[in-house]
């Protein structure tokens, strides 16, 4: 280093100024923590039963590049166009932006990447063909994600569906005002282009032999649930009297089913729901009778919210006892009053009768929609059965060697269009063990970021994403669908308000706040750290706005 | 107002006249000297300064990084960061925010940076007072800072202007005061000067240190005995040297902008004055009038009002105890257990000297107490009567118990 000898005071400089550059003081010796960068996993995604990427697709939505964002759900999702219309976003629930103002609305910006690729198709992506084929039975959410994901690594699939069109209850449960059909449509072509062969019109068990299922390698069974629940009571059998699964689909196969002027729907999950709307639409006079109170109510809120802006009614707290005939037809329903009890098995508090408060509620029509059960009759296979569903393990085995099972036909989980996503994606993960090529599920744990690991300094104050839809005029008179696409603007705010817990988003907030100026961003714009000069101090850590950055303790070196 | 004053409102140089606070007068100012870098913390009577400030900024009328902080040591250390990467940068206080600083305004002289602070003279804590007087900047006498004290709101906005120019090019600090709601609170006409002058005036920094993060150098350092006592007689001289630099810079504004204030002292009816009176800040616009007053009587007195207390003006000082056979020094501010502090430091300036009238020493005005005409006839008065002071601090307006 270069001395500076001074022998008069005219010739120093007027403050303390070290004349050679300090870059050669490695002070980074004496560091004992060091920062990383380290991507940690989001609540969202952990929210969300198909592990969708959230934070990754949003952030590649962020910078416009919308095929890749789809790209992104697709590893996970085949179907984001119907999830983005249809799912109950567990995602939004698990949001840490709701401690702060409110949730992202996720599905919109789902919902909005798969409407950017409705002319794309999905990309051949498996890298290498296998001989081994695997049967999947049923071609609901649950067959098609499984069929997708096995596809995809190169297995040999067919799917047998029963009906003359694939979708199962995506297409025979849910109305097109939810979903429509080309949406369905394009997703389920996108897969069957990747080389998945789907035979409708193909019931196993009467005209195609179980036998036939003996040459594939594994099988999945992905039969759904579409045997509606008896109520159980006197008149249930009568003409007027029908299932909101059996109304639905008669409605979604183009035979309009015969429907009085006065709808009484007996139950509060989607199905009802769904039914309820349908028959509005039909221009009925609509009313949804629970027996436990709103805040039971298994459907979606949304939904429920919809269906109370479109004109249906409501009453709680009521069951029904017999339906009243006149002349073979259906004249109305006798009710009871309940109130609820201590909380049963479900959790929600269970509704007991009230005695004398027995009344009629007059009625041309009544649509049961009290839950749906499997039928598995028809099934040869010998395994556990609880209640009317599958017992299956973690990687959906039904202990038969070789058939797995998944959706609502199985014990866990189902209930929904993503759970039953989920099933057909680990389905698919557990099959391809079995067959012996290595799975390539990631077995390390990583860390959730939690609300109180957000710098929320960063992040101003800003209304949720509103769901454009079209007017309650057009909505509750036609079969057009509700809810619109947000627009391009609209979304890419919205996906501004996101967090990106965990998640990298190169804002540079670490490097203007590094007080050596040891963090250097390369030519790829990747933040790289100084090690030789990086003090240690943390600031980056805590100023990091998402927790993408660690600290981790030095190992101690003796030398 | 005198007629200067009023003719100064119509010079070439002023863009519009706004009647303003002081706080806000200073906001101004910051604004036309194009800071690149402001930092604060709010505290009363200063707030009005950096709201202000903020507006303007957010309204995209200056082009500056705005950053809040937790504390005023804090702002300090921000615009010491902001002024040695040679950007401008500016700060404003009060009381025990800036005693809070203490530490940073020896980091800010030390670096010989050229930052500008506005302090808002309030009284020190406990008892806890809002209000004027000068006993919080004066206690930072020995940092290193030049200190100004204003008697007006347009002294503010034009000192602060001033303030940058001899800032940069002396190499120190730069703190204006102006007296807690005398000034801060209560609004004036205020001419605004046009900002193309003020860009001729004040032309961007140019820092001949500063970092730069491609090259890295160490600054403000350890430094041995074999160097320390060369770089401390460095700053001691740069406050020598901004005597005249002051003196200067006040000319060249007067020629571009119409006004002057005298430089380091501005005297009044001093010509032929027996008995003068040393001021700071607002009290002195009171003291003018009595001035007049007791003239129209026949009384021969005079002010001067200290604008410049570090660098002390020492020429301005020797000059005037020629003229005067007493001289009064009027201190809003106390050194406990000693006297008021500028009464301290003009006593101390003339002990060397050959000529050494008696030299009268008032308290004043503690924590925003009113200095009325009256309160400064009594100083006056007690300058004609006595010969020489019966104390080293005669309190004028304390309460006695009446016997």
């Amino acid at each position: 280093m270069a001395q500076y000898k001074f022998t008069s005071v005219e010739e120093m400089p007027p403050l303390a100024l070290s004349l050679d550059s300090t870059r050669k003081i490695s002070t980074g010796s004496w560091r004992h923590v060091r920062p990383i960068y380290k991507d940690k996993i989001s609540p969202c995604e952990v929210g969300c039963p198909a592990g969708e990427k959230i934070p990754e697709y949003f952030d590649l939505v962020r910078e416009k590049k919308y095929e890749r964002a789809w790209y992104k759900i697709l590893e996970d999702n085949p179907l984001p166009g119907v999830t983005g219309r249809v799912c109950y976003h567990p995602c939004e629930s698990q949001c840490n932006r709701a401690f702060y103002d409110e949730a992202i609305a996720i599905h919109s910006i789902e919902r909005f990447v798969a409407d950017q690729n409705l002319d794309k198709h999905i990309p051949h992506l498996a890298e290498t063909v296998k001989s081994e084929k695997v049967a999947v039975i049923g071609s609901g959410p649950a067959g098609l994600s499984c069929a997708y994901h096995l596809v995809r690594r190169g297995y040999r699939v067919t799917i047998y569906e029963a009906e003359a069109e694939a979708g199962g209850m995506l297409r025979y449960g849910i109305p097109q005002y939810r979903l429509p059909r080309n949406i369905l449509d394009k997703e389920i072509g996108d897969i069957a282009n990747l080389g998945v062969v789907i035979r409708t019109n193909s019931r196993v068990g009467e005209n195609v032999p179980w036998s036939e299922l003996e040459k594939f390698d594994a099988v999945f069974l992905a039969i759904g649930a579409s045997k509606s629940k008896k109520l159980g009571i006197e008149g249930e059998d009568l003409e007027g009297v029908l299932s909101g699964v059996d109304f639905l689909r008669k409605l979604n196969t183009g035979r309009v089913p015969e429907v009085g002027k006065r709808v009484v729907v007996i139950g509060g999950g989607n199905t009802a729901i769904d039914a309820a709307r349908t028959a509005l639409r039909m221009g009925k006079d609509v009313t949804i009778l629970y027996r436990r109170t709103r805040k039971e109510m298994p459907a979606v809120p949304e939904e429920i919210e919809e269906a109370e802006k479109e004109g249906v009614k409501f009453d709680f707290l009521i069951a029904p006892l017999r339906v009243i005939e006149e002349g073979g037809s259906v004249k109305g329903i006798e009710m009871q009053r309940m109130q609820l009890d201590k909380p049963d098995e479900s959790g929600r508090r269970k509704p007991v009768p009230l005695k004398g408060t027995e009344f009629i509620v007059e009625a041309d029509t009544v649509i049961t929609a009290i839950g749906e059960d499997p039928d598995l009759s028809f099934i040869p296979y010998s395994f556990l059965k609880k209640g009317l569903r599958i017992v299956v393990d973690e990687s959906h085995s039904t202990g038969v060697p070789g058939i797995y099972a998944g959706g609502d036909a199985a014990t866990n989980p189902y209930g929904t269009v993503v759970d039953a996503i989920r099933a057909g994606k680990e389905g698919a993960e557990a099959i391809d063990e079995f067959l012996g090529w290595k799975s390539s599920k990631s077995t390390e744990a990583m860390t959730v970021v939690k609300s109180g690991d957000i710098n929320t300094f960063y992040f101003p104050h800003e209304k949720r994403l509103k769901s454009p839809r079209i007017s309650l005029a057009k909505s509750k008179n036609s079969f057009k669908e509700v809810n619109k696409t947000v627009s391009e603007k609209r979304a890419l705010r919205e996906v501004d308000r996101c967090f990106s817990c965990g998640t990298c988003v190169h804002c540079d907030v670490c490097l203007t706040f590094c007080p050596d100026v040891a963090i250097i961003k390369d030519e790829f714009g990747e933040y790289k750290i100084d090690y030789d000069h990086c003090k240690g101090c943390g600031i980056c850590v805590s100023e990091c706005p998402r927790d993408a950055m660690e600290l981790v303790e030095e190992e101690l070196q003796w030398v | 107002m005198g007629i200067n004053e009023r003719e100064s409102l119509l010079h070439s140089s002023v863009d519009k006249v706004l009647v303003i606070e002081g706080t806000h007068a200073a906001s101004y100012a910051v604004k036309l000297a194009r800071v690149q870098v402001i930092s604060a913390y709010p505290i009363t009577p200063q707030t009005g300064v950096v709201e202000k400030l903020s507006e303007i900024i957010s309204h995209g009328e200056l082009s500056a990084k705005f950053i809040k902080v937790e504390s005023e040591h804090s702002a300090m250390a921000s615009c010491i960061g902001a002024s040695i990467s040679g950007a401008r940068a500016f700060t404003a206080t009060s009381s025990q925010g800036l005693a809070l600083m203490h530490e940073l305004l020896h980091w800010a002289a030390g670096s010989r940076l050229p930052i500008v602070m506005v302090n808002v003279n309030r009284a020190m804590a406990p008892p806890w007072s809002i209000y004027v007087d000068h006993n919080d900047s004066l206690s930072q006498r020995d940092t290193g800072w030049i200190q100004f004290y204003a008697e007006s709101n347009q002294e503010v906005l034009d000192t602060v202007l001033q303030a940058y120019k001899i800032a940069e090019m002396v190499l120190l600090p730069v703190m204006i005061n102006l007296d807690a709601f005398f000034l801060s609170h209560t609004s004036e006409p205020v001419a605004i000067p046009r900002q193309d002058v003020v860009d001729e005036f004040l032309p961007p920094r140019e820092a001949p240190f500063k970092v730069d993060p491609s090259d890295p150098h160490a600054f403000g350092a350890l430094i041995g005995p074999d160097a320390y006592m060369e770089v401390r007689y460095k700053l001691h001289r740069a406050m020598g040297d901004a005597r005249e630099i002051i003196r200067q810079v006040d000319t060249e504004y007067a020629e571009k902008f119409g006004r002057s204030y005298g430089g380091l002292v501005e005297e009044y009816q001093t010509e032929d004055a027996e008995f003068i009176l040393i001021t700071a800040a607002t009290a002195s616009s009171t003291t003018r009038i009595v001035v007049d007053s007791m003239r129209s009587m026949g009384f021969p007195v005079g002010m001067a009002k200290l604008r410049v207390f570090r660098p002390f003006p020492d020429e301005e000082i020797y000059k005037l105890v020629k003229k005067a056979r007493k001289i009064g020094v009027m201190d809003r501010d106390i050194s406990f257990g000693a006297t008021g502090i500028i009464y301290q430091e003009t006593k101390a300036m003339l002990y060397n000297s050959l000529v050494r009238p008696p030299l009268f020493g008032f308290i004043a005005g503690l924590g925003g107490r009113d200095i009325t005409p009256s309160t400064i006839e009594e100083m006056f008065n007690y300058m004609i009567k006595n010969d020489r002071p019966e104390s080293e601090t005669i309190w004028v307006g304390l309460k006695h118990k009446e016997n």
